[in-house]
């Protein structure tokens, strides 16, 4: 029996969890959430999870009806992610791990999202398709490592997603990508937008700058919010269900994952469950609580870490704004 | 040239001093910061040494510095004293 906390803090939400053997014991998180039309900057972010750690860090414990001493490791984000708010949330975790005598591993953001996926959802070795607001990413497992077959050559989907929400000045309130999904529903006159697939990259600065630059005219010409939102949406899911696709043929799996924040739009999931169809694959997807960044993932992928041997130095139990997932072996899988 | 500053904070024993000190040890100042900051441990006092070219890159760390120093201070008080006279785990790996 290996218990783990996971602390993770590298963009604007905080989340403390623990995890007992692939149980979730507790999972707290809080949100930074910004005005309409700003984003979030790191030192403010930084500030805000300042703010409420020690409580996000009493609840965890308290709802996982464990005591400190039965704790076997405690698990941080490493990185990628914001400088500043990673710090902040590692402190806390360092001086806690020595408070109580505890092993401290830090787990790379990304494995802690896949681990998550494939834990709550069951999913064996699937292409996963890893995005968020700071990351897009296609990625497969092969040989130790989690392979990156196709990736962004400039700004995350979901930083696109924000960023577009901020011309519309819809709320942040839960998340920028959740009220665009909305908005998308209601959308009927499809705009044929920029479509931005480089052999298995893809890109979205392009397609961000067009619709900075062409909101206001589209919407004198009779379309509606709601229709760019709908129109965004189509060409960037699609986009991404393509090298997605192409990921999956190449490795012949037969299996999808999807993970990170944007993972939790439902129309995502809807376009890549008809390729999964075609292709007799099938799709993964998990819910807000574990798809959007969260402490358990990072206890979940540390416990992986930790039970098959992995330990840090403390001298190594730094952060790091950039961290590939391709540069952490996978100890823990022997497939 | 450029500027210098020794700051020595004190803590209530010298295995406080020891853990803040620890847990700041491992992260190093941004590389654009342009401060170099060294620190060590004298009985309960922990000594930080800034180096930079200008005042104000100075100023930036040591705002940070205290930042870091209330947080790790406040983390002990809630969720310690500690369970044990020294860390077992520093040389894991």
């Amino acid at each position: 029996m290996v218990i783990a906390i996971g602390f993770e803090g590298s963009a604007n939400k905080i989340g403390i969890g623990l995890v007992q053997d692939g149980k979730v014991l507790s999972n707290c998180r809080r949100t930074y959430i910004t005005p309409p039309g700003e984003g979030f900057l790191p030192k403010e972010t930084a500030q805000h999870h300042r703010k409420v750690v020690l409580t996000v860090l009493k609840e965890a414990l308290e709802q996982s009806g464990i005591e400190i001493k039965d704790i076997d490791v405690v698990c941080y984000t490493k990185g990628p992610g914001m400088g500043a708010p990673l710090s902040t949330v590692a402190i806390v975790a360092r001086t806690v791990a020595q408070l109580w005598n505890k092993p401290l591993l830090g787990v790379n953001h990304c494995i802690g999202h896949i681990e998550m996926g494939r834990l709550i959802t069951g999913a064996k070795n699937p292409t996963v398709l890893y995005v968020s607001g700071g990351n897009t990413q296609v990625i497969a497992y092969a040989r130790k490592r989690y392979r990156i077959f196709g990736e962004t050559i400039d700004i995350a989907v979901g930083n696109c997603l924000d960023r577009f929400a901020r011309v519309l000045k819809l709320s942040n309130d839960p998340s920028p990508g959740y009220n665009i999904e909305q908005a998308a529903k209601k959308g009927q006159k499809y705009l044929s937008l920029p479509y931005c697939v480089k052999g298995m990259d893809v890109s979205f600065s392009g397609i961000l700058s067009y619709m900075e630059q062409h909101t206001e005219k589209l919407l004198k010409e009779g379309y509606t919010p709601e229709d760019l939102c709908y129109s965004l949406q189509e060409t960037i899911f699609a986009m991404l269900v393509e090298t997605t696709e192409r990921a999956l043929a190449h490795c012949g799996s037969n299996e999808v994952l999807i993970v990170g924040g944007v993972g939790c739009n439902e129309r995502l999931q809807e376009m890549m469950g008809t390729m999964c169809k075609e292709r007799d694959a099938k799709l993964f997807a998990t819910d807000e609580r574990f798809c959007i960044d969260n402490g358990v993932m990072i206890a979940h992928a540390g416990w992986e870490m930790f039970k098959s041997g992995t330990r840090m130095r403390w001298e190594d139990t730094f952060i790091t704004q950039r961290f590939r997932t391709d540069e952490v072996e996978t100890t823990w899988r022997d497939d | 040239m450029g500027v210098t500053l020794n700051i020595e904070v004190p803590f209530p024993n010298n295995q406080q001093a020891q853990i803040v000190y620890d847990v700041l040890r491992v992260d190093r100042e941004p590389s654009r910061s342009g401060v170099e900051k060294e620190l060590k441990v004298k009985d309960c006092i922990l000594v930080a040494k800034f180096t930079a070219e200008l005042p104000r890159q100075i100023r930036v760390s040591i705002n940070g510095f205290f930042d870091k120093i209330d947080l790790i201070t406040e983390t002990f008080d809630n969720f310690g004293p500690p369970v044990s006279e020294s860390y077992s785990h520093f040389n894991n790996a």
